[in-house]
Order: structure tokens, then C-alpha cells, then sequence
């Protein structure tokens, strides 16, 4: 029977064709990548090597670029904090009612699974300088702000109102993670806890908390590099605009990348897209300890 | 599950005969704050279908209101200029390929790396779970620069291919922690009546991971159908775009005619949304369910 379980012709025939196209389309494009950033590479023209130009002009001589990377930074903080902490809310808020847990579950989690370009152009819609929202607003005699078209500010309203957009679709991801982690912990823990005195608070501080700690894990590295890497909005609700006031890492390797056809330098903003999701999932494995207890 | 109804047995316990619990204040809010989240979900959804039904006059004017003679042309509209039938099955195709093929791979490496014993299945999985870590973003020019060398660009076989190698890491995260759950006794007693593997695999461990299947093929394909960068770098031509791409050519600040966005809008998201009110136990469930045990 073991010989069965350990043929390695069969081990072969089974990982070989996922691993060969895993390498192919993910790892090798990788490393070229990483190579493409030293060089002056143009569509046309085969690529040159220049050292740490890019790199350099990214980081000295780029004013668009740094805008996109505080943007970036802000919409990562952004979502981290609010989706964490709105996530763990509802989880908590859910999870102690009994009737229609699983309507309002469900219907938090739905636009999760929605196109967003779809949700982006409704929401440019209604964040409209002159009709959606601020139409309604004139109505009551309240001239409202330019919305996804002011261009003020260190982090400009646009940035904002698609960090918000952002939050709307994207928290019931967190809620529903937190929620299965809640559900899973033993109700005999807050019987014990009740016995012994503790009130609700008291037993969310000492058992919710530290025993959902391993989903913050998981929650907080999706959360993060989601939001490193997110394009699909900005691009259909700003596309960048006004001008480059919102531009975000993804949207700004893109133009560079495919508007363009500045490839060496846009290998250069991916590679530091790279690092910083790689370096987002170290810090929050290395910060957030995780003691396991026994059930 | 937790607190308040636990809560509630240790008050049942001292009232036993009180049948009504009275209804606390706290509930009432509770309920309110959620309805109002409701609220907020859905009312966008909605209203995204009335806009639809106007016309482009009715929008500027009254953008909130009940559209008063209801337009379905603009269905009609949505679909022949904005060529959105050819984008619904152009995504039709790529998705339904990807997941078929992404399915099978993934399923076949999750099965020797969960259940057959050899030194590097715990590397190779960890290897795998690269792509979930590595953004899109960082392989599109090294990958579209391959691509039009072999001529794979704008062309729907071309876009498949980095469609499925990303959904790999998905399907096989799922499907490993999916057979790991699974009692192996099944497996070792087929083993020991001489069943050859290829047939423990094909007629055991695939029939009885339907569960886990559903679940990684909804995902991969939800992600798939939504996805929007890769399918705009690469392909031009119109006739080849998938549905998000063609969603772009709604926006701008000089596009005006929003009744055929909306719909279009209608067109995209309807489908998503009907899959996920037949399913969405399973879908919710599923999805935490792999995230929880990895």
C-alpha cells in the first residue's frame, strides 16, 4: 500500500503540469522582471542595461510616481485599519444574533463577488460634480464638493471617496473571516467565563480577542497586499486623474507600462510593488504572535 | 454563536417558565444598525436598476427618482453598441476554459501533494502558495513581451493561460487543505486492495471532494469573470474583449449616455448576483473554509 502511495511516476505525472506552467507564466516572468528594471527598455528596441537609472529616477526624479506610492501607502493603512477593525465589529455584531445571521451575513458579503469595474462606474456616477449625490444635495440648497474631481489636499477627496468605496465592497471579506473564526471557538469557554463572573466585555477582551488572533494573520496579509495592488476602481472611477492626483502604484505601472511602453521603468515600479507586498506579509508575520491553545 | 446566546440559556436557566423573552433594548439596536447596513448594500444595487430603466433626460433631471415610462431599450441599446453580447460570451469562454483546466491540474497536484508520501510536497505547496502572494502587475510585461513574441496577444487562448496558472494557486490551496480534512483510511484501504492510484484518484478522491471542487471552481471563476487588468493589456481587439474590459469604454468624463452604462452595469453584475443567491451558503461557508484552515 505504500508503494502505491509513494510511485513516483505518479507523484510526477501529477504536480508536473501545474509546476511546469507555474514556472513558465509566474516564476520565470519573475526573475525577468527583476532583470527588465536595470535596463532601458523601450517597446521597440531590445533592452539595455543601465544600472540602477530607474531606480534612481523613480525615487529622485518622479513626481508622479511618489504621489502614487503615498497613495498606495494611505489606501493600504486606509483599509488595514478600517476593514480590520469594521470586520471584526460586524463578525461580532453578527455573531450574537440568532435571526437572519445569514441574510445580513450574505448580504454584507455580496459585493465582494461583483465586478468592481461595474461598481467603479456606479459610483463615479453618483460622485459626479454635477449630477448623482450632488444633485440631491442642490436640492436641499447644499452645494456639495467636487467629489472624484477636486484635486486639493495632501491626500486629495477623490483618494478618500474610493478608499470609502473601497471599504463598502471589500470589508464583508474580513467580516466573514472573522465570523468563522468566532464561530469555531468552543461556547464552553464563555460558559466557563460566565460562571466565573465575567461579564461580555470582559469575555471579548479575554477570549474573542486572543483566539481570533490567528485569523488577524490571514485577514491583515489579504487585506494589505489587496490593497497594494488594487487598480480596478481608481482606474474606472478616476483613471488616475485629476491630473495623476490619484494615481496608485497598479494604475501608474500601467500607464507607464502600457500607455507608454516604458517597459524598464515599469519593471521598476512593479519590482517595488513586489517588495513592499513581500515585506507587508513578513512584517505581519513577524508582529502579530500567535500563542496556540489547546481545544 | 456566542455571547448573548449563551447569555440567554443562563437566563433561561433562573426563568425557566418565561417563554417570551422579553426583547432587550440592545437587540433593537442591533437589528436597527443592521438593516440600516442593508440598507446601504443594497439600495445602490437597486437604484443602479432603476437608472437603467430611464432615459438620459430623466437622469439629469431626476437621477433618484421612479423612472416614470420604463426604457428596455436601453438593454437592447447596451448590447449591440457596446458589443456586450460578444464580451459576455467572449467571458464566458475564457472563464469556463480557465476553470475546467485550472480544476484538473490544480485537483491532480493537490492530490499528490496532500495524500502520496514524498520529501517535497510540503515545499512544492508552499511553492505554489507564491501566487497568492505575487501581484498580477509584476509579471505583465515580461509576460505580454512572451506573449507577442509567440503571438499569443490578443488572442482569447493567450489570456487563458495566465488566467489559469494564477487560479492554480487558489484551486490547490482549497484541494489540499480539502483531501488533508479528508479521513485517509479510504484512501490506504483501496490502496491495500491492489486499487491502482490513478483510480484511487479518478474514482475516489474526486467524486468525494465535489464539495471542495465547488467552492475552489466558484472562486476561481468569480475572480476570473471580474478580473480587469490582464484582460486589458492583453487584448485590443473589441471582438476578443471580456466584460470588465468592455465596462471601461463607459467611462470618462466625457461619456454621457449613462442609461446604456447602467445597463450594461444590469448586464455584468445580474449573472454574478443570481449565482450567488442560488448558492450563497455554500459560497460564504466555502470561501471562509479554505482561508480558516490555511
Amino acid at each position: 500500500m505504500d508503494r502505491i502511495l509513494r510511485d513516483k511516476k505518479a507523484i510526477f505525472i501529477f504536480v508536473a503540469p501545474a509546476l511546469t506552467l507555474f514556472i513558465v507564466v509566474l516564476v520565470i516572468p519573475i526573475f525577468q522582471m527583476i532583470f527588465y528594471s536595470f535596463c532601458n527598455y523601450a517597446a521597440l528596441t531590445p533592452p539595455e542595461f543601465i544600472g540602477w537609472a530607474n531606480y534612481k529616477k523613480l525615487f529622485t526624479n518622479d513626481q508622479t510616481f511618489r504621489i502614487a506610492l503615498k497613495n498606495s501607502i494611505f489606501f493600504m493603512i486606509f483599509s488595514a485599519v478600517t476593514q480590520q477593525v469594521i470586520g471584526l465589529f460586524l463578525a461580532v455584531l453578527l455573531t450574537n444574533i440568532k435571526r437572519g445571521r445569514n441574510l445580513f451575513k450574505n448580504i454584507i458579503y455580496l459585493p465582494c463577488v461583483l465586478s468592481s469595474a461595474a461598481l467603479g462606474l456606479l459610483w463615479a456616477f453618483l460622485f459626479n460634480p454635477k449630477i448623482g449625490i450632488n444633485a440631491l444635495l442642490a436640492k436641499f440648497g447644499v452645494r456639495g464638493p467636487l467629489w472624484l474631481m477636486d484635486s486639493k489636499g495632501f491626500i486629495p477627496l477623490p483618494m478618500w471617496v474610493i478608499a470609502f468605496v473601497a471599504l463598502w465592497q471589500y470589508v464583508g471579506q474580513n467580516m466573514m473571516l472573522y465570523m468563522a473564526q468566532i464561530t469555531g471557538i468552543s461556547k464552553e469557554l464563555y460558559e466557563a467565563s460566565y460562571v466565573d463572573g465575567a461579564n461580555k466585555r470582559q469575555s471579548f477582551r479575554y477570549i474573542t480577542m486572543p483566539l481570533v488572533r490567528p485569523m488577524v494573520i490571514t485577514s491583515l496579509s489579504l487585506n494589505c497586499i489587496g490593497s497594494l495592488k488594487f487598480f480596478d476602481l481608481v482606474y474606472n472611477m478616476t483613471q488616475g486623474g485629476p491630473n495623476h492626483r490619484t494615481e496608485v502604484l497598479a494604475t501608474e505601472l500601467y500607464a507607464e507600462g502600457f500607455n507608454y511602453f516604458k517597459y524598464g521603468y515599469a519593471s521598476a515600479i512593479s519590482v517595488v510593488l513586489l517588495i513592499m507586498c513581500l515585506a507587508v506579509t513578513l512584517i505581519i508575520r513577524k508582529a502579530i504572535k500567535v500563542e496556540t491553545y489547546e481545544s | 454563536m456566542s455571547t448573548i446566546q449563551n447569555s440567554n440559556t443562563a437566563a433561561a436557566g433562573t426563568a425557566a417558565a418565561d417563554h417570551k423573552k422579553p426583547v432587550r433594548p440592545g437587540t433593537v439596536i442591533i437589528y436597527l444598525f443592521l438593516v440600516f447596513m442593508a440598507v446601504i448594500y443594497l439600495a445602490p444595487l437597486v437604484w443602479i436598476v432603476l437608472v437603467s430603466l430611464k432615459d438620459n433626460a430623466g437622469v439629469n433631471t431626476d437621477p433618484f427618482g421612479w423612472p416614470g415610462v420604463l426604457h428596455f431599450e436601453n438593454y437592447v441599446q447596451a448590447f449591440t453598441m457596446g458589443k456586450l453580447g460578444y464580451a459576455i460570451l467572449n467571458s464566458l469562454l475564457v472563464c469556463g476554459v480557465t476553470l475546467v483546466v485550472s480544476l484538473f491540474l490544480g485537483c491532480m497536484a493537490s492530490f499528490a501533494i496532500a495524500r502520496m508520501k514524498w520529501k517535497l510536497s510540503e515545499f512544492i505547496n508552499t511553492f505554489f502558495m507564491i501566487g497568492l502572494m505575487v501581484p498580477v502587475h509584476c509579471i505583465l510585461i515580461p509576460l505580454f513581451v512572451r506573449f507577442a513574441h509567440l503571438g499569443l496577444t490578443n488572442s482569447r487562448f493567450g489570456l487563458m493561460i495566465p488566467y489559469i496558472t494564477f487560479s492554480l494557486s487558489t484551486v490547490i490551496f482549497l484541494m489540499v487543505n480539502f483531501f488533508r480534512s479528508m479521513p485517509g483510511e479510504i484512501f490506504e484501504a483501496a490502496a491495500i486492495d491492489g486499487c491502482s492510484i490513478y483510480r484511487i484518484f479518478f474514482t475516489i478522491a474526486v467524486p468525494l471532494s465535489r464539495t471542495g471542487l465547488f467552492v475552489a471552481g466558484i472562486m476561481t471563476f468569480v475572480g476570473n469573470w471580474n478580473e480587469l487588468l490582464m484582460a486589458m493589456v492583453f487584448i485590443s481587439d473589441p471582438m476578443k474583449k471580456t466584460l470588465p474590459v468592455t465596462l471601461t469604454y463607459f467611462v470618462g468624463p466625457y461619456a454621457t449616455n449613462y442609461v446604456q452604462m447602467f445597463a450594461a452595469i444590469v448586464i455584468a453584475i445580474a449573472p454574478t448576483i443570481t449565482v450567488y443567491c442560488m448558492f450563497s451558503n455554500q459560497i460564504v461557508d466555502g470561501l471562509t473554509a479554505g482561508a480558516v484552515k490555511g
